[in-house]
């Protein structure tokens, strides 16, 4: 993200010289993530929300329940859709106007890794077979941008959606109408955790903030379900990763996974 | 009592609006100055259930370059909605309301930036509303300007919002969204409370002359109120004892 | 020469009378406005307020920090923390002889490049026009970017400089104060260096406390702690 942006070299060889010590700028490790803040119901009106600091990234993600048609062949179904919007208050060089290659591969991974570990089960949201089904919609929203936005905004989805109170809905009259005091939560299977990596030289580091985000030859987002199971991946950048990299990055995903996950658990508790 | 939905009460026998306020009693607000990090200056306003986030850019280089001026910066505003701030979840494009309020804000703003000293540049203030409830425009201007001063954007006075309107016959000050719905009307109005003057003013509904002039009245007064925590907002942030943003 | 100081901020009316308005302030009649939130000091015929926040406003031989961020054949491009785009051309560095042939600019500065630099000339019709050919300007090597609000370097600086010697002092950094905002500490050890970086953001952050001198004399001599 923000290519337009120009690190300043002196901090680029700074980083990487430090990564040869096995140390990073903000004296992290290269394992560990940054601080994470996860506040659920930051927009009450909505059926559910959650607001997300990783380090200085920030993300606003807002839930809304609401009837609609099924997709074609999938009546039996519910719809789940992900988005993601950079603001431009995020950051100086963002732009107004349609969505950009980046943002739209930043909405379709994050959609992909919530989707494709199965979290929510779909076939639990239909109101009228073939008819009418619940569609959740989990709008994410960037409003300050540190780095690795791919995590920030799927841990904002996934608390979002962990917190959320779906109405309940019958049909009357051949229409979808609330039934008052059917709420329940959104039916969850499993709780997906995003952990992205970057690669400077042959270091591999874990939750790259903006200044390694500006300076890594590659990236790796792998997304892990509550049984330890990869189930979504994807590499972006310019340089390539080895065969060992790739799996050590998986073993990663998984370890730190499973810590963001009880902090994913702990927001929902104390909701 | 007045007002096209019935089974509301707007305003009961004790003076009471449907949400617990007197007739001249805000909404609750609550505004914070600074709190992003990459923007220029910043502003988070909670009116009532409003919640609007402004971040504001410049003066700085204006992209495309055909819109820049010489003789004097240009101010540039986006209103925008996110989908969840709705009930009914909304489609990130831009609608014409958001066009409209967008420019209504910025010729609210206008009068107070001195963007005459840096020719060639832009200032661009970019509201996000992540959630409404009645009266965005109002807080997202009152955020907006608070915006612009963290920026450090000279301006030769603050602008502060608030609408007044009319319900149950009753003339109102601070409009909520039951009100607005199924009130009889609602004006919302810019004020810059140093040089008194009124920026931004709109009205939707009818109202008689003297009526007119009452709510006008009401509005800067709820205007006064809404400067008084801009001030403050800026105070605890600049002024504050050793408090950092 | 008693000066009034009172904290304001924009549209405030800082007092009515025969005052020449200084910077940002604005005569409305007879009353004195102040146009920025900041310090307002009343001086015998003049007002002016000390601004606390906002872009630095390139003044000409101000030294300054910049970072290359683009170039055309004939000039690079500075981010100067500024409104403006700061400009350099390459007869600065090639010398007269220049000629944009035979002359490669990245062969001297490129994207990402941090530059000590000095405005050389500043018009508001104009884009400002850098130098860096002084003996103690010229490519950054070394050392690390912090950045501060433009309007606290006279604090940082402190009074004849005995703020940034006191830091300079403490913790055996080398400190390049540009005037808009933008500082480069070089420091032997990561400690020092870390301890300055420390002092520098307190004074960016604490600027109106009245007695910072001393909380910041007090961090720089607590032991240890990061």
């Amino acid at each position: 993200m923000t290519s337009t942006s120009v690190i300043d070299d002196l901090k680029k060889s700074q980083i990487l010289e430090l990564l040869e010590q096995g140390k990073r700028l903000d004296g992290r490790a290269l394992d560990e993530p940054r601080k994470l803040v996860i506040e659920v119901n930051a927009i009450p009106k909505a059926n559910g929300s959650a607001r997300v600091r990783l380090g200085d990234s920030e993300v606003v993600c807002g839930v809304k329940i609401q009837p609609d048609r099924p997709f074609p062949d999938m009546g039996d179904k519910g719809i789940f859709i992900c988005t993601a919007e950079l603001l431009p208050l995020s950051h100086p060089s963002v732009e107004t106007g349609p969505p950009g290659p980046d943002v739209i591969e930043l909405a379709r991974v994050v959609d992909r890794g919530i989707r494709e570990s199965h979290m929510i089960d779909l076939s639990q949201l239909v109101i009228q077979k073939n008819k009418s089904v619940v569609g959740v919609f989990a709008d994410n929203v960037v409003v300050d941008y540190d780095g690795n936005l791919f995590d920030a905004c799927a841990y904002a989805a996934t608390a979002a959606l962990l917190s959320s109170k779906s109405p309940k809905w019958e049909m009357q009259n051949d229409v979808p109408t609330i039934v008052e005091g059917g709420e329940s939560d959104v039916p969850i299977t499993t709780i997906p955790v995003s952990v992205t990596m970057g690669k400077i030289g042959n270091h591999i580091i874990v939750d790259p903030n903006g200044d390694e985000w500006a300076s890594m030859d590659a990236r790796i987002t792998i997304t892990t379900d509550s049984n330890g199971n990869i189930c979504a991946l994807q590499k972006g950048g310019t340089g390539g990763f080895s065969f060992e990299e790739v799996i050590k990055c998986g073993e990663l995903s998984v370890k730190v996974g499973s810590k963001i996950r009880e902090k994913l658990k702990q927001a929902k508790e104390g909701a | 009592m007045g007002g096209r939905d019935t089974t509301l009460v707007l305003l009961d026998e004790n003076g009471i609006r449907c949400d617990g306020r007197k007739v001249d009693e805000p909404r609750r607000i609550m505004i914070k100055a600074g709190g992003l990090k990459n923007a220029d200056g910043s502003a988070y306003i909670e009116f009532g259930d409003n919640k609007i986030l402004v971040g504001v850019f410049g003066p700085r280089d204006v992209h495309p370059k055909h819109m820049s001026n010489t003789d004097t910066g240009i101010l540039r505003v986006r209103y925008h909605m996110e989908p969840f701030s709705v009930t009914e979840r909304k489609n990130p494009a831009p609608s014409r309301r958001e066009i409209e309020i967008s420019k209504v804000i910025k010729e609210a703003l206008e009068p107070a930036v001195m963007l005459e000293k840096f020719p060639r540049t832009a200032v661009d203030v970019y509201i996000e509303v992540l959630q409404a409830d009645g009266g965005t425009r109002c807080a997202a201007l009152s955020a907006a300007s608070v915006a612009l001063a963290d920026a450090g954007i000279p301006m030769r006075d603050m602008v502060a919002a608030c609408a007044a309107g009319k319900a149950a016959d009753t003339i109102i000050l601070d409009v909520n969204n039951e009100e607005d719905q199924a009130g009889q009307a609602d004006m919302p109005i810019g004020y810059m409370p140093s040089l008194e003057k009124i920026t931004l003013l709109q009205l939707d509904g009818v109202l008689t002359p003297a009526e007119y002039k009452k709510c006008v009245e009401t509005g800067i007064h709820g205007c006064k109120i809404v400067y008084e925590l801009q001030k403050k907002a800026l105070t605890d942030k600049y002024f504050g004892n050793g408090e950092s943003k | 020469m008693e000066n009034k100081r009172k904290y304001v901020i924009p549209g405030d009316v800082i007092t009515t009378g025969p005052y020449r308005p200084e910077q940002n302030v604005i005569l409305d009649g007879n009353k004195i406005i102040a146009t920025a939130i900041g310090i307002s000091e009343i001086y015998d015929d003049s007002i002016k307020v000390i601004p606390l926040t906002g872009k630095y406003i390139p003044k000409i031989d101000d030294l300054v920090i910049g970072k290359v961020v683009s170039h055309t054949s004939l000039s690079w491009e500075l981010d100067i923390n500024s409104c403006y785009v700061g400009f350099l051309p390459a007869q600065d560095v090639f010398g007269r002889d220049f000629s944009a042939h035979a002359d490669e600019l990245t062969s001297k500065l490129k994207s990402g490049d941090l530059v000590a630099a000095r405005i050389a000339n500043f018009d508001r019709t104009r884009d400002p026009l850098v130098t860096i050919a002084d003996r103690d300007l010229g490519k950054i090597d070394s050392g690390t970017l912090v950045k501060i609000s433009p309007s606290k370097v006279p604090r940082l600086i402190g009074k004849r400089g005995t703020m940034i010697q006191m830091i300079e002092m403490a913790t055996g950094a080398a400190v390049t104060i540009g005037q808009n905002g933008w500082i480069v500490v070089s420091c032997e050890t990561p400690e020092g260096l870390l301890k300055a970086k420390k002092a520098i953001q307190m004074v960016d952050e604490k600027a109106h406390v009245a007695n910072l001198t001393d909380q910041v004399k007090e961090m720089l001599e607590s032991k240890g702690e990061s």
